[in-house]
């Protein structure tokens, strides 16, 4: 085995990261085409509409002649059933009717190019990557108990605040109302009934306390304007949702959303094209993946750690791997199995892994006697294992080290002990979630 | 902090013996959200997400504006906006619409003058 090591400090957003070794994931990719690729682009279009993706294609895929060109570090997800609004509500949105249901709601495309997919002796080639992938969640009773929950609470709030702000949007308008104390003495009984009949209070006490605090705190709020009301009733709503716990539910219950507890399988394929001389008339297909990974995420006080397996199946053209990557050791096929298990905490996360791989092929091996052709077989097995801890220094910027052993690579046997310390800037919509730590 | 849109000047038409119907319509998906129409007296109708609901004749309206307020939730990763339809006895009042990057979970108030016809 041969060691190598290696520190990057990498900036995820925006910068590319051509010629970055990336580590086989365990998970199915977010783009199983730019996972097969093997590229991490600066930008993943996400058109929303047919038409955007067509403006999307014809803007990339034609050249200032309007000839087709591959283009270069080009990444496109496109997920049909978004493209519509379907008036779901959230109910719906949460427990589809049947399997098929959800196929057609995570049903997304992939795409992804580049113009710089080296070949053994260092030459750029065109490479292009086509994917699919859906996931299906399995919900559960401790699921439903803790949505109907979360539902609940949203429910009551919503219905408190409604209250609230149709009796304060007429109060603003009646003569007498000059100045936040005229306001807030006229609300006291209204918030006051709100909080005891739409809420969870367990008496008229805790109601009547609450609304004394929120009274209090109204009189310091910006000055009640009679000709522009709408600045200090917006803040008087906000100061109503503060003390209620409004947004905190809602961020609670949206993070929940996106990662519910029970089992979920993800399914992904993804096959790649490359053009070895850069011409539209020879291409082959070099390799083709499909990834199964389920993943269960355990409930309540064991909330923050999930399990994954993974079934991953890849298929290699060996005719291409002799001819252009004449020093590799390519097998027919690759099948990988394993396990990883993550911790989630408040500032920081925890992953390990552990995946097996087999690797078979039957190499044309002559002519029997009767001229059926004969093959050799030939098998290995590999193994990887990773440990990875990230520590979130802010919001946006995440510090993660790696350390383990990963596969011997079909391009580069080398390089198989992985050390890296990579620090991620997100800026805007990228989010943890959303970023692959481990490229 | 949550942002509040208000609509107002809104006016309706109606018949002092028509029965009118106040309908919610959530047009984009995943909206999670409840509607109370203040109207004249103690009871006032609620909506929960998209839904119709009686309000009274139109004599009963009379007056002072009627004020709708929604209070709406968008849970949903995939959708990007809210997109919300207000009818009153099938014909369309105001369209509500705002991307998810702006806000999403807004308060919506409706002020609307029942006139006579």
């Amino acid at each position: 085995m041969n060691y190598s090591s290696a520190v990057f400090i990498v900036l995820i957003f925006p910068a590319s990261l051509f010629g970055q070794q990336v580590l086989n994931e365990l998970r199915a990719p977010t783009s199983p085409a730019s996972g097969v690729l093997g590229l991490q682009p600066s930008t993943v279009l996400s058109p929303k509409s047919y038409q955007s993706l067509e403006a999307a294609l014809y803007s990339n895929f034609l050249n200032s002649e309007s000839k087709a060109a591959i283009p270069n570090d080009f990444a496109l997800e496109f997920t049909p059933y978004w493209t519509k609004n379907h008036g779901l509500s959230l109910e719906q949105y949460l427990y589809p009717k049947n399997i098929g249901e959800q196929i057609k709601r995570n049903s997304s495309f992939s795409m992804a190019s580049t113009q710089h997919f080296l070949l053994g002796d260092s030459t750029p080639s065109n490479g292009l990557a086509l994917g699919y992938r859906t996931t299906f969640y399995f919900g559960n009773e401790n699921d439903r108990k803790i949505v109907e929950n979360y539902r609940s609470n949203l429910k009551s709030n919503q219905r408190i605040k409604n209250k609230i702000a149709s009796e304060a949007e007429k109060l603003v308008s009646r003569p007498e109302i000059k100045n936040n104390l005229d306001f807030v003495d006229n609300m006291r009984n209204v918030v006051t009934n709100a909080f005891f009949e739409l809420g969870n209070f367990n008496s008229l006490e805790d109601a009547k306390a609450l609304t004394s605090e929120i009274c209090k705190e109204a009189v310091t709020l910006p000055a009640f304007d009679k000709q522009k009301p709408d600045d200090f009733l917006d803040a008087f709503y906000n100061l109503i949702d503060t003390k209620i716990n409004a947004e905190n539910i809602f961020n609670k219950f949206e993070s929940y959303i996106k990662e519910r507890q029970g089992f979920s399988m993800d399914a992904a394929y993804a096959c790649m094209v490359n053009f070895p001389t850069n011409s539209f008339e020879f291409s082959l297909v070099p390799k083709q993946s499909l990834w199964l990974t389920p993943t269960y995420r355990f409930k309540d006080t064991w909330s923050y750690l999930k399990l994954m397996g993974v079934i991953r199946y890849e298929w290699y053209n060996l005719d291409y791997y002799r001819k252009y990557f004449p020093k590799s050791v390519a097998f027919t096929n690759n099948t990988d199995y394993g396990l990883a298990i993550s911790g989630e905490f408040k500032k920081f996360s925890i992953q390990f892994e552990a995946v097996g791989r087999s690797s078979k092929s039957e190499i044309p091996a002559g002519f029997d006697n009767e001229g059926n052709e004969l093959f050799r077989k030939e098998h290995s097995t590999d193994f990887q294992y990773l440990g990875s801890f990230s520590y979130n220094l802010t919001e946006e910027i995440v510090l993660t080290y790696s350390l383990g052993n990963q596969f011997q690579r079909t391009e580069n046997r080398n390089n198989t002990l992985v050390s890296l310390l990579n620090l991620n800037f997100g800026f805007g919509a990228p989010t943890k979630a959303g970023i692959d730590l481990k490229k | 902090m949550s942002k509040t849109y208000r609509y107002r000047d809104l006016l309706f038409p109606v018949a002092d013996n028509t029965d009118v119907y106040f309908t919610v319509e959530f047009i984009s998906d995943g909206n999670s959200g409840q509607t109370l129409i203040n109207v004249p007296g103690s009871l006032d109708p609620e909506i929960e997400n998209s839904g119709a609901a009686f309000i009274g004749k139109g004599k009963d309206l009379r007056g002072e504006p009627t004020i709708c307020v929604s209070t709406i939730a968008n849970l949903v990763p995939e959708e990007d906006e809210i997109r919300i339809r207000y009818k009153i006895n099938g014909i369309q009042l105001v369209e509500h619409s705002n991307a998810k990057s702006e806000e999403k979970n807004p308060t919506i108030i409706l002020f609307v003058n029942f006139t006579a016809l």
